[in-house]
């Protein structure tokens, strides 16, 4: 069939120890909007990699237009015009935007750069494919959906004819997908074909022609979506019937745990606050989310919450005690528990072992030490028990050094810690991040665990479903300020997201806003 | 007035090893690699430079040919140099080890070989190699007479005069010239800064990475020829810290060439005003401190500290230098 | 007894010590191969004095005791740095502050010897919390700082000797006096071990740095103290985020790492059969104190044996003259440093090899762990501990 311009045939990749790409074969039409559909694990990523030439099958041919091809490194793959936006951008954040995009590939006369042959072409493509960028502007000052339209002229400036997405909307505001839909389809129209990897069944349903689903690293099938729904895409992609909902008890609110009043915080990458005066509570037996693209002040509020950094002005209580300028031990020992954003930088101590980690907030106590001589019986005791209770798997028990458990796991033990500390407040930052369906059950029936033992818990995510399904009140967080409070009964998604990008509002906007204060993303 | 032109002539000489070799370490840490080894490269390159210059020297050609001499003089101290780097780069680019580790031991290896080689070629006791007279550029060896009494640009240009010195400020000009406006500076940039963003679109970065290694052992090895030139008294296996004087150099200049160059100027007049506390009034001279001097000695240390303590906050080093790169990591 | 013999080769810490015996016999290999370049027909004498002077006479395996005490204490300081993070490069400049204010404490106050070597822990403790200091609070490379600290230090010691006549010797104006002229009691005790080994070199040294390197073990392993200055070491945000004070710690570590070196200087210089001499180089006593800990991979009982291998080679190079210069030894040395900073590989292959007969299972773990980045953490000198988070995509 002469209509296909990628065909992967029988791929199978192997890393050590695991079959990411099992026999899988996909086939891309010219012109169509092809996605790529499975869990975390699934294999999307390896087999859209295999294809970009980053890694080599085991097994499996690939042809391009027909023709059978060796794809070895991006090199080759580009000259056979294929491109791809990762995941993570590939952008030098000190680069100018034409710096970024002729990197590789640059005009020049025996090695001097030739921008101004450049800067025209960008400036041309931009304009005939709706793209607007600013050539000299730097990557860290422009926002992430700017960033994403440079990857995209990048592939463009270099005439690639098929081109590959991977998780392009994970950083986007649903107005910023929307627009992204539109580019997709203005490509497609002009003849490029494209692969794109999700887990997101809306954005398949929206803008896909087809869709091939992947689940453990095996093919399960190809439909076309026009003809599904869905129900049955999930259930092609988790093989059982997903449950979109959390249980919850109804339980009646208790006192105020957290008050929060006119915080402010300083921004370590712009001259204005991160935080704005912002003034919340969180009571006892609820789940308080805080909703926002990444970037909008979630995190420097909660780092200034649990004591990482320092507020410039404002309030916090924890059941009636200022903790304002208190020291993160003591915050601790007030009662409030932190799951961190990134488990590596601050949840744990990788080349410590499993039980010196899960000490970590406790190790001082009387009952682990005396004189400052660490009790090791008891430390492997408590160690043990909270293994047994939390199901934390590991290669040697209490004895394994951290770095060699599976993240799951890690987050697990993480957990355990946290909550076995029966904090009044539970801090929780995006705690299901990069965990496959099994984990992020558990931990949202931890998280509602404590909730109806009548502690508060205060949890910021950047899953939208998340937030949805495991909260009991929303509050959106944008530009540093707290533009609306939602309760997710009675709202929808699409409402959150327009508060979420700042096209709605409830309170009064405060002044100064700057270019670097929009979305952004850390750039990896 | 004239001494102001001495002083300036001094502060050059010093500056010019100090420059050279923080440009090399730009290069390499610009790539990726932090390159501690500095200190080691330029005593290996000072000591077959030098070793070279005293055998030309007792055979008599050198003196026929100075300039010539002293070129050849400048490529064995730079191509020494880059044979000894690239052991920084086997362990750091390609095992990925502790960049500061292997630079230490490299650190330890060349004072030492380099009084090992002296002791066998020069016998026992004999450790410093000389340097011969002709190397330094005189008016007369250039054919010029020079006037009776002498004046303030004479004295700037040719007290002490080596043809290190405008090789080395050609090579900054062509540094600022490679770094910017070339498709080699560009993603020389872009393997320090985001290696995975370079090796996406097909650069190599290993081979980038050992480059700017290669570079730095280059250009740190001519560094270590033209300290024992301004130090004056011969090759005595030591280049008494100056590799990490250009470390410091570096960061005040913040990894940028022309500010390299301006804390270059800056350090060497303090390490050259010690000499000057006889002839200049408003200089302290510690009358009444025995071995006063070694005040002096210390101020270039102590200025370099306190410049250090205010930039270090503010200082923007390349964002993954210090970091092996391996391919497997996304 | 076949399993636990077993479990012991299979050990990462057996390969541990399997690669620095490895590291020692391609260093070894390599003086010898200088040996032979330079003088061929002399080199095996070379190498032999290398292996076999040390244990020769009394005198000499004196020495190597006498000597390796010292090393000792700059093994553990630098040691002790490596486990908190951080690189002690100017233990040579709190060794030096460590031996003046024992001479000083000694010679014009005419305190005892256990005094001075007090002040000479102080003198390097505060040697050393100023690269801490400058770290902590402003951010600044502390490799760098502790290099200009070890000249400053030189600089300043030298300018104080010359400066107090009293402390000097009466006829070479450039050594600082006899102890035994100016006040024995400041002279390290030799309890008799002098008789017993038939040498005067002999003194209670080694003892009380071996004694040292015990309590740092403990502190490091068994206590709070040492489990938080580990943690800073290891993951300094994490630490933070446990409620450790993160910044004192590291000014903590750098102090007593300084006073270790101290301690040091104090003891050489207070046996009693040395005098100071103000020299214009570093002491490489403090730089020694590198390949003392990379050998021991920092620890602290490892370190005894370390230290007392390096002190052996050393007084075997001393023995090579005249025909061979004793730098061939700091050859050797930088050579072993060297093969050290790629530890982890030779560690990783060793294991390999002996653990073949490994499960399926066990190997999985074992290559998964492998294929997690990040192996080179904060040795390193510039600022931000950039550690990309790890996601799991890896698997996608």
């Amino acid at each position: 069939m002469g209509e296909y311009v990628v065909e992967m045939l029988n791929i199978t990749k192997i890393f050590p120890g695991i079959k990411a790409n099992d026999d899988i074969t996909l086939q891309l039409k010219k012109g169509e909007v092809h996605a790529l559909l499975g869990e975390n694990g699934a294999g999307k990523s390896t087999l859209m990699s295999v294809l970009f030439g980053l890694y080599q099958p085991e097994s499996g041919t690939i042809k391009i237009n027909g023709e059978t091809v060796k794809i070895n490194n991006p090199n080759d793959a580009n000259s056979l015009n294929i491109g791809m936006v990762h995941q993570h951008f590939k952008l030098v954040e000190v680069f100018s935007v034409l710096d970024n995009i002729i990197l590789g590939v640059e005009p020049n006369t025996a090695g001097v750069l030739k921008r101004k042959e450049a800067r025209e072409k960008i400036v041309a493509l931009s304009k005939r494919y709706g793209l607007s960028v600013d050539p000299d502007a730097l990557v860290e000052d422009i926002s992430v959906g700017m960033q994403q339209r440079v990857e995209i002229l990048k592939m463009l400036y270099k005439n690639n004819e098929i081109l590959i997405f991977d998780e392009p909307t994970a950083v986007l505001t649903p107005q910023e997908i929307k627009e992204l839909m539109d580019i997709m389809r203005g490509l497609t129209a002009e003849g490029k074909s494209i692969l794109f990897i999700t887990h997101k069944l809306n954005e398949i349903i929206e803008v896909a022609d087809r869709c091939t689903v992947l689940r453990k690293g095996k093919y399960m099938g190809t439909v076309t979506v026009a003809d599904t729904t869905k129900e049955e895409l999930s259930r092609m992609m988790v093989g059982r019937d997903v449950h979109f909902t959390v249980e919850k008890k109804d339980i009646p609110l208790g006192k105020v745990v957290l008050q929060a009043e006119n915080v402010t915080v300083a921004s370590k990458r712009h001259k204005n606050n991160a935080v704005k005066n912002i003034s919340f509570s969180v009571r006892a037996g609820e789940i308080l989310c805080l909703a926002g693209i990444e970037g909008n002040g979630q995190s420097e509020l909660v780092y200034a919450l649990t004591g990482i950094e320092k507020v410039s002005s404002g309030k916090l209580t924890l059941n009636g005690t200022d903790i304002t300028k208190a020291s993160i031990r003591r915050r601790s020992r007030l009662g409030m528990s932190h799951i961190p954003e990134d488990r590596h930088k601050y949840g744990l101590i990788l080349e410590y072992s499993l039980a010196n980690n899960l000490v970590l907030q406790r190790y001082w106590e009387p009952e682990f030490q005396k004189s400052g001589f660490i009790n090791e019986a008891k430390v492997l005791s408590y160690a043990n028990k909270l293994i047994a209770q939390y199901d934390v798997r590991s290669g040697q028990g209490a004895h394994t050094i951290v770095r060699s458990m599976s993240g799951g796991n890690q987050q697990k033990a993480i957990i355990a810690r946290e909550i076995d500390k029966h904090p009044e407040l539970l801090v929780a930052i995006q705690p299901t991040r990069g965990l496959d369906i099994g984990a992020i059950e558990y931990i949202h029936a931890q998280l509602v665990a404590q909730r109806d033992s009548g502690k508060a818990v205060l949890l910021v995510s950047l899953e939208l479903d998340e937030v949805m399904n495991v909260s009991d009140r929303i509050l959106v967080m944008y530009e540093g300020e707290i533009v609306g409070e939602f309760n997710p009964r009675e709202t929808t998604v699409e409402q959150i997201g327009l508060y979420m990008a700042g096209a709605k509002r409830d309170t009064p906007a405060s002044g100064n806003k700057t270019e670097t204060d929009s979305k952004k993303q850390r750039l990896e | 007035m004239i001494i102001f032109a001495d002083i300036m002539n001094a502060t050059i000489i010093f500056a010019i090893p100090l420059l050279v070799v923080a440009l090399g370490g730009m290069f390499s840490e610009r790539s990726g690699t932090i390159n501690i080894a500095l200190e080691g490269i330029m005593i290996v390159g000072a000591l077959f430079s030098c070793l070279y210059l005293n055998s030309v020297s007792k055979s008599g050609w050198g003196a026929d040919h100075p300039l010539l001499a002293m070129l050849f003089a400048i490529l064995i101290a730079g191509f020494s140099g880059i044979i000894f780097s690239l052991f920084l780069a086997l362990a750091s680019v390609s095992l990925k080890a502790d960049q500061t580790i292997g630079g230490t031991a490299l650190n330890m290896f060349a004072p030492a070989f380099a009084i090992v080689l002296t002791w066998a070629i020069q016998g026992q006791g004999q450790t410093t190699i000389e340097i011969p007279t002709w190397v330094r550029i005189t008016q007369q060896s250039l054919g010029l007479t020079p006037s009776a009494t002498p004046n303030f640009m004479e004295t700037f240009i040719f007290k002490n005069l080596f043809l290190t010195t405008p090789v080395v400020l050609l090579f900054l000009a062509i540094t600022v010239f490679v770094i910017y406006k070339t498709r080699f500076g560009l993603r020389l940039r872009a393997c320090g800064e985001h290696p995975q963003a370079a090796d996406s679109v097909g650069i190599n970065v290993y081979r980038l990475r050992y480059t700017g290694v290669g570079i730095s052992g280059f250009l740190g090895g001519i560094g270590g020829l033209a300290f024992t030139i301004a130090a004056g008294s011969g090759f005595q296996s030591t280049v008494a810290g100056y590799g990490f004087f250009a470390l410091a150099v570096m960061i005040f200049g913040n990894w940028k060439p022309v500010r390299i160059f301006g804390a270059a100027l800056f350090f060497a007049l303090f390490k050259v005003i010690g000499s000057y506390t006889g002839s200049i009034s408003f200089l302290p001279r510690f009358e009444g401190v025995k071995s006063a001097d070694y005040i002096y000695q210390m101020l270039p240390y102590i200025v370099t500290m306190i410049v250090l303590i205010f930039t270090s906050k503010k200082s923007r080093a390349p964002k993954a230098e210090g970091i092996p790169y391996d391919k497997g990591t996304r | 007894m076949m399993t636990k013999f077993k479990k012991i080769v299979q050990s990462p810490g057996f390969s541990s010590f399997l690669a620095s015996v490895a590291s020692i016999g391609i260093g070894l290999i390599f003086g010898y191969l200088i040996l032979a370049v330079i003088n061929p027909s002399m080199s095996l004498y070379g190498l032999g004095k290398i292996l076999f002077a040390g244990a020769s006479d009394a005198e000499r395996i004196s020495k190597v005791l006498y000597q390796a005490a010292p090393l000792l204490m700059t093994g553990l300081a630098v040691g002790f740095a490596f486990k908190t993070g951080l690189f002690n490069i100017g233990a040579t400049g709190q060794y030096t502050m460590g031996a003046f204010f024992a001479l000083y404490a000694g010679i014009i106050l005419k305190m005892p010897w256990w005094a001075a070597l007090l002040a000479a822990m102080v003198g390097g403790a505060i040697w050393g919390a100023i690269p801490g200091i400058c770290k902590a609070l402003f951010n600044v490379n502390e490799v760098i700082t502790a290099i200009m600290f070890n000249w400053i230090g030189l600089f300043a010691v030298n300018l104080s000797l010359l400066n107090i006549p009293k402390i000097l010797d009466k006829v070479s104006a450039n050594r600082t006096v006899n102890l035994a002229v100016a006040n024995k009691s400041a002279i390290i005790p030799k309890a008799g071990l002098d008789t017993l080994f038939g040498s005067s070199y002999m003194n209670i040294s080694i003892l009380i740095t071996a004694g040292i390197a015990i309590v740092i073990y403990i502190v490091l392993n068994k206590t709070t103290f040492g489990y938080e200055l580990k943690a800073c070491g290891l993951n300094r945000n994490a630490s933070i985020y446990a409620g450790i004070n993160a910044k004192r710690n590291i000014i903590l570590s750098m102090v007593i790492s300084g006073g270790l070196a101290g301690i040091g200087g104090g003891i050489y210089y207070l046996s009693g059969t040395a005098q100071f001499l103000v020299v214009k180089s570093l002491l490489a006593m403090g730089f020694n104190g590198i390949p003392v800990a990379l050998l021991a991979t920092s620890n602290p009982v490892g370190t005894i044996f370390s230290s007392l291998f390096v002190s052996y080679i050393q007084v075997g190079g001393e023995a090579m003259q005249p025909q061979f210069s004793p730098e061939i030894i700091n050859i050797i040395i930088s050579v072993i440093i060297y093969l050290s900073a790629f530890s982890m590989l030779l560690k990783g292959l060793i294991n390999r090899l002996l653990t073949r007969q490994n499960s399926k299972r066990e190997k999985e773990m074992e290559l998964k762990a492998s294929s997690v980045i990040d192996d080179s953490k904060s040795i390193q000198p510039e600022a931000a501990n950039a550690n990309h988070s790890e996601s799991e995509d890896v698997n996608k």
